[in-house]
């Protein structure tokens, strides 16, 4: 079995799972078409900023379901400020590890709770909407998994160059020919940055 | 719980027969010599050879002697495609987007070294485009591959239809037809449907793993591919398991012994199986053919709303082994390409489930099956953004 034992647990078993009624905020990231989705609601303590209670709904594998489950529990009972610091490698290391070609499910669980927060905040005026940037581009591209090794494609090292100007953003990655997940990671940026309406045009390039 | 202890992925491998490991045991300690010598263990060896391949010759309509026993399907459409292309040394290729991967693989490889090869769409059903066929072949076009029966959906393909097709060309086209599902499964006469090269294996048929065969119609001139010591002919270097190829002959004996029975039985079972399916979960469908058109073990389904590996792992906490066509649950985390060539979104591709049945298996396990399917399904539409908002637009 390549699932640790914690992982079968939150899958067999998630907490925190369902729809709840009038949440304070709540944010869904992923499409069918990439295979999962994942919509994480909020109810959160005004005064205090404290994540009172949360829930999710997943569609997606084994790994997406448990993650979300996971990030629930990471989330639950903590002020914003803490929340906002739980990232996927927290999700995967309180779940015992993750095999590596399935890392990148735990990116979404963890983006979606970020995004629950952001939408809050902005929501409440805690925070204004960001401006898109190149650290935007960067941002994501942390979050794109090299399934190969299950490490982002920023801490390997594959991002060469990142370029934004007039819409059109542009990337060149350092993967040869023969990597056969050329076509996953370039889908996966697509899929990341395509949500910004400043996004429109995508060029990755490989060597 | 017993891993597997309903086992409905027949397609990929299925349990050996009892009298299939009878029959394989002497071969592994008193009658294991290998053929080709004059002395008498060469000759028992020779004789036992010949009967085997008599055996499994006669299930297709063959003779003995143009069958080559091989380590499985693959090698075995390996030494067709790569040995009648190496032969024809340059030309045209046709075969569809649909084939099993061992033709698709191959395909590429010819383009690499330089054939042109031109791939043929399907229709919803998987089954492929007889027109397109005829506009594709030209003067240089020397071989036709395709799977008889679909690796997924299970449709089988109009055999007879495309010889004729590839006879009206007014030159040779060969045609080479990987037999993995279809073996066993359909009646598949060499002779009737004009198949020049073959694969076909044992380990889905409850033979054991580890060997197959390649048919080769006499006349048909196959480039020698892997070369080493001969020990019966240029197609078959190498060593050879006889103790395997004894199993593999029982087992077409026993699946063959009354074809139409054992089709009958497995058309039964997948029957009743998409019955109770569709009794027991509401907003599922069948891909591929219906009834005739498609193989008699295999049903394919797509669960709407929710993600096949979720379903996969729950059904096998449970002791139920069945196959996904999740992006998730497949090595390139890539959808189904036959379930997306033949039109399905990629919703119905990861919710996809694909059951392949055998004669050991009951109405009673695939009661069990759909039971635990429907409440696993159940529970994870409650989990699904999908569903729920499904549920939602329902009450507007």
């Amino acid at each position: 079995m390549q699932y640790s034992q914690k992982v079968l647990d939150h899958f067999m078993h998630p907490h925190n799972v369902g729809k709840m009624e009038n949440p304070d905020a709540t944010a869904t990231e992923g499409s069918p078409s990439c295979g999962d989705q994942v919509t994480v609601y909020l109810k959160v303590n005004e005064e205090k900023q404290i994540i009172e209670d949360i829930s999710f709904l997943s569609y997606g594998c084994a790994s997406n379901i448990a993650t979300a489950s996971i990030i629930t529990d990471l989330a639950k009972g903590k002020s914003l400020e803490e929340a906002k610091k739980i990232t996927w490698r927290d999700a995967m290391d309180a779940l015992d590890g993750l095999p590596p070609v399935k890392v990148h499910c735990s990116v979404l669980a963890a983006d979606t709770l970020q995004t629950a927060i952001s939408n809050y905040e902005i929501a409440h005026g805690l925070k204004e909407v960001p401006d898109f940037s190149k650290e935007t581009i960067l941002e994501e591209l942390k979050k794109i998994i090299y399934p190969q090794v299950g490490e982002d494609i920023v801490s390997l090292k594959m991002v060469k160059y990142v370029g934004f100007s007039d819409g059109e953003v542009l990337i060149d990655l350092n993967m040869m020919a023969f990597d056969s997940w050329r076509d996953n990671v370039k889908e996966e940026i697509i899929e990341h940055l395509e949500k910004y309406p400043e996004v429109k045009k995508i060029e990755v390039n490989f060597p | 719980m017993k891993p597997g202890q309903i086992y409905l992925d027949n397609c990929v491998s299925s349990a050996v027969a009892p009298e299939v490991i009878d029959a394989m045991q002497p071969y592994f300690s008193q009658k294991f010599w290998f053929p080709g010598s004059f002395i008498s263990t060469g000759e028992s060896s020779n004789d036992a050879l010949t009967g085997f391949q008599s055996i499994v010759a006669k299930s297709i309509g063959a003779r003995g002697e143009e069958i080559h026993f091989t380590s499985g399907g693959t090698l075995a459409n390996n030494l067709a495609i790569k040995g009648i292309a190496n032969a024809a040394k340059k030309g045209h290729v046709i075969c569809s987007v649909v084939d099993y991967p061992d033709l698709l693989t191959n395909a590429a490889w010819l383009e690499k070294q330089g054939f042109e090869v031109s791939y043929l769409a399907a229709d919803d059903k998987a089954v492929i485009d007889l027109d397109q066929l005829k506009r594709e072949i030209r003067p240089d076009t020397f071989l036709f591959m395709t799977t008889a029966v679909n690796h997924v959906v299970g449709s089988i393909q109009p055999l007879s239809e495309i010889r004729k097709i590839l006879d009206a060309a007014g030159h040779k086209i060969y045609l080479h037809v990987d037999a993995g599902q279809a073996f066993g499964k359909m009646h598949l006469n060499v002779d009737d449907f004009g198949i020049d090269t073959m694969a076909i294996s044992a380990h889905k048929i409850h033979g054991p793993q580890g060997i197959g065969a390649l048919y080769q119609r006499k006349g048909t001139k196959l480039a020698q591919l892997i070369h080493g010591v001969k020990r019966v002919d240029n197609l078959q270097t190498g060593g050879l398991s006889i103790a395997l190829i004894a199993g593999f002959a029982k087992a077409v004996e026993l699946s063959f012994e009354d074809l139409d029975a054992t089709i009958g039985q497995l058309r039964e079972l997948s029957d009743y199986l998409w019955a109770r399916l569709q009794e027991k979960i509401p907003y599922i469908e069948l891909n591929g053919a219906e009834g005739e058109g498609r193989a008699p073990h295999n049903v394919n389904i797509s669960i709407d709303y929710i993600e096949g590996e979720a379903i996969t792992m729950m059904l096998d906490m449970h002791g139920i082994t069945v196959a996904t066509g999740s992006a998730c649950a497949s090595q390139g985390l890539k959808a189904n390409y036959v379930l997306m060539a033949i039109g399905k979104n990629h919703v119905q591709s990861h919710g996809s489930m694909k059951f392949t049945l055998s004669r050991y298996n009951t109405k009673e396990e695939l009661d069990t099956v759909v039971d635990r399917l429907a409440e696993i399904t159940l529970e994870l539409r409650k989990r699904s953004p999908l569903y729920n908002a499904f549920l939602k637009n329902q009450e507007k």
